[in-house]
């Protein structure tokens, strides 16, 4: 089935399944096409795709409903192996996935499309762990939503994510200084001033900052942190790292009780904050 | 006779009556053969030793061989009959030792417990030969219960049987530790140790020092128990009590496999109800949401309700943590700062306008603890939310860190109208409402008590406490640390 990312009429379409697939699943989805189909509002030609990796085809429509302000191009997949060949070769903007696949534990589907691909991934979890949380980001996703989870919630970090990725290419290669509020940081000077003040951080403090707006917007474990920041061959003062970015916070955030730029992820890491 | 004499030497005459006295000995007859010894020796001396026709006149030499003769014959009539009759108890020791093993590999074998104390109660009662025999276990839950071998003759009803007087004789029995026995059943233990005959007798079964139950024995007339059966009777009530032990333990591990049965059935539909729930509520709330979101006011209603099943769900899986030991925490070095932003964060916009007040002393160094940060702040963000449900709304709640002594204080201000004195002190019991509570919050009562059982698993503990001025002040106490300055630039 040819899947050119161009095509307008495409609001939604199916992801080849292996062999096999059961009966029921193709019915009910192709009862969803024609309804679907009804749905006149415009697709842009260049909209963001959004793959959908999901067993359950009541969520996958919640998601699709949910990411109606964000694209109307959604693709699904119903288990991991699909998921994972569809997020290589349709090269999607986006991919949610859902844990608890029949075929395939979660983390192994996100390090899968991660070997071949960039695209950010958004894992969707019954579970409230932050021992499952930090295995997932470690594996390679890049945020994480709890179910039952907010629509509007859902929509903001899927927006977030596919911004980020498209920024984040452009960003890196500029280098020019990053202005967050009345914060302007300079990333290749190494300098940062807050109201053309200027703020003096220590080495450590600078390298942590500078990692987390590398991948801003996108949650780093303390020990994706730790490994950017002190190199895998430290093991003990990893523990510091909450320390220094306590500190860091005091010099950099406004008000440093409740941080704007450098955004706790409890038991899990850090992010950092740019659209403001 | 005086042919005889010449003829037969008196040696020979005394071994023909040795051989007399030793064939009657064998006889088992004691008696007999004593009696045979003594004529032998009076005969012998009067017939065959010279002067003859007297027994002891003028025979000094060989009538010394006479008395070693009558010695002789006397101490081995005595050896043999005392070897016949230890033999014959040897016998009777072996059958009862055979039967006793026999019992026990029986009972201890039988498929229930129940009917190897039926099986004993009947082997007691046939072998003694009594009307009636039942074995009785206690216990502190059901008390007695009999199990009785087959009765001969009477009904088996022990109502019937037996007076009030006897009724209470197992209790006494059990709680004394002593046997009764009697004509009827009255206190009477030398009764049974004297051999006297007796008609009842309840004897107490002790298994290493507890008295488990009681062996209730009673016969028509009064019998005679000798030894051979009062030591069969001492035997096999240490079997009855074993038996009787068994019959606890296996009902035991029957209710304990019970328990964790259920136990596991319960974690089970728990689980499946997380997940189970999860699906159909991600969807409802997810569909009725982006109804919502275009202005339509039921699909709000539907969310809303969503939401509150939600709390219910994950509330009823924090029940079945807190009883599990499924919580855990991790301690880890954490600064206050990041736990009060965190907070202070993940509560933005949920309160409507009121604000969360952040009091953090910003110029001294950063306050460091050892504790586990999502743990900590769950049980902070259950307390903000405690503090907006029973406050009024236009008063701030204020969040606030400090040290004091070992600990990290994290402590949640409000102006509401703060707890009641009666209601204090259950607070953190699960479940419990306090009465000036609001009547349905859609949650199960369970955020205090997992609130505190989270912070001890971290080495803290959540206090309450009145606010000077109107308010509670509830408070989170974590275990505080330091972090040198020299080892901070180290891994610097």
């Amino acid at each position: 089935m040819p899947q050119g990312k161009g095509d307008a009429r495409d609001s939604l379409r199916i992801v080849d399944h292996p062999a096999g697939v059961d009966v029921t699943g193709d019915l009910d989805r192709v009862v969803r096409c024609s309804t679907a189909n009804l749905d006149t509002r415009p697709v842009m030609p260049d909209a963001d795709l959004v793959l959908v990796i999901d067993d359950e085809p009541q969520i996958r429509r919640a998601v699709r409903d949910a990411l109606r302000d964000v694209t109307a191009r959604v693709d699904e997949a119903a288990n991991g192996m699909t998921g994972v060949d569809a997020a290589s070769n349709a090269r999607p903007d986006l991919v949610v996935l859902d844990l608890g696949l029949p075929d395939m534990a979660g983390v192994d589907v996100c390090r899968e499309i991660r070997q071949k691909s960039a695209v950010p991934i958004i894992v969707l979890s019954a579970r409230h762990s932050e021992h499952e949380k930090v295995d997932l980001l470690n594996a390679g996703a890049d945020d994480y939503v709890t179910k039952p989870f907010s629509v509007l919630e859902l929509a903001a970090r899927a927006k977030a994510q596919i911004r980020r990725a498209k920024t984040l290419a452009a960003a890196t290669t500029s280098g020019g200084p990053v202005t967050i509020g009345s914060l302007v940081i300079d990333t290749v000077a190494r300098k940062v001033s807050r109201n053309g003040t200027q703020l003096h951080l220590t080495p450590i403090e600078w390298q942590i900052l500078s990692t987390l707006l590398a991948s801003a917007g996108r949650t780093l474990t303390h020990q994706q942190i730790f490994d950017a920041v002190w190199g895998r061959q430290f093991g003990s003062p990893q523990q510091y790292l909450r320390v220094h970015i306590t500190n860091l916070r005091r010099k950099i955030e406004p008000d440093p009780a409740a941080p704007q730029i450098i955004i706790t992820e409890p038991g899990v890491g850090y992010r950092a904050e740019l659209s403001r | 006779m005086m042919q005889a004499r010449d003829v037969i030497d008196q040696v020979h005459v005394i071994l023909v009556y040795l051989l007399l006295v030793l064939g009657a000995s064998t006889s088992g007859e004691r008696l007999l053969a004593i009696t045979l010894s003594v004529l032998g020796f009076m005969s012998t001396a009067y017939f065959f030793q010279p002067p003859y026709g007297s027994i002891a006149d003028g025979k000094p030499l060989d009538f010394v061989a006479l008395v070693a003769f009558l010695a002789t014959a006397i101490v081995a009539t005595h050896l043999l009959t005392r070897a016949q009759t230890e033999a014959r108890e040897a016998e009777a020791r072996a059958v009862e030792i055979q039967s006793l093993a026999k019992l026990g590999s029986e009972t201890l074998s039988a498929g229930r417990a129940a009917d190897a104390l039926a099986r004993i109660a009947e082997v007691i009662q046939t072998t003694l030969g009594m009307s009636e025999c039942s074995i009785m276990s206690w216990d502190e839950a059901s008390g007695f219960r009999a199990y009785a071998g087959a009765s001969a003759g009477h009904a088996d009803s022990d109502d019937m049987l037996l007076g009030v007087l006897e009724r209470a004789a197992p209790a006494w029995v059990r709680a004394s530790g002593e046997i009764v026995s009697g004509p009827s059943g009255e206190h009477d233990a030398a009764a049974l140790s004297q051999g006297e005959p007796i008609q009842k007798i309840v004897i107490p079964l002790t298994v290493q020092g507890r008295v488990v139950g009681v062996l209730r024995l009673s016969n028509l007339s009064p019998v005679q128990l000798d030894l051979a059966k009062r030591r069969f009777l001492d035997a096999i009530s240490y079997y009855a009590a074993l038996a009787v032990d068994r019959v606890r333990l296996v009902a035991e591990a029957e209710h304990a496999e019970a328990l964790r049965e259920a136990d596991r059935l319960k974690d089970i539909v728990l689980a499946s109800v997380s997940h189970d729930l999860r699906t159909p509520l991600t969807t409802i709330k997810a569909l009725a949401q982006s109804e919502a979101l275009q202005g339509n006011r039921s699909a709000a209603a539907i969310e809303e309700q969503a939401d509150r099943l939600t709390r219910l769900v994950s509330d009823l899986l924090d029940l079945s943590r807190l009883k599990g030991g499924g919580f855990a925490a991790t301690p880890e070095l954490n600064t206050a700062e990041d736990l009060v932003g965190a907070a202070v964060r993940q509560t933005r916009g949920l309160f409507g306008d009121r604000p969360v007040r952040a009091i953090i002393d910003l110029d001294s160094p950063a306050l460091v603890g050892y504790f586990d940060f999502a743990q900590s702040l769950r049980i902070i963000v259950n307390l903000l939310e405690n503090a907006a449900r029973y406050s009024p709304p236009a008063q701030p709640i204020e969040l606030s860190a400090m040290r004091e002594g070992d600990m990290l204080v994290f402590s949640v201000a409000d102006r509401g109208p703060g707890v009641d004195e009666g209601d204090a002190a259950h607070i953190f019991e699960p479940f419990y409402r306090a009465r000036s509570a609001a009547p349905d919050t859609g949650r199960a009562g369970l955020g205090l008590s997992i609130a505190k059982t989270l912070a001890e698993m971290q080495g803290g503990t959540v206090k309450y406490a009145r606010r000077p001025g109107g308010g509670s002040i509830f408070s989170l106490l974590l275990p505080a640390t330091e972090v040198g300055v020299e080892a901070l630039e180290q891994s610097a």
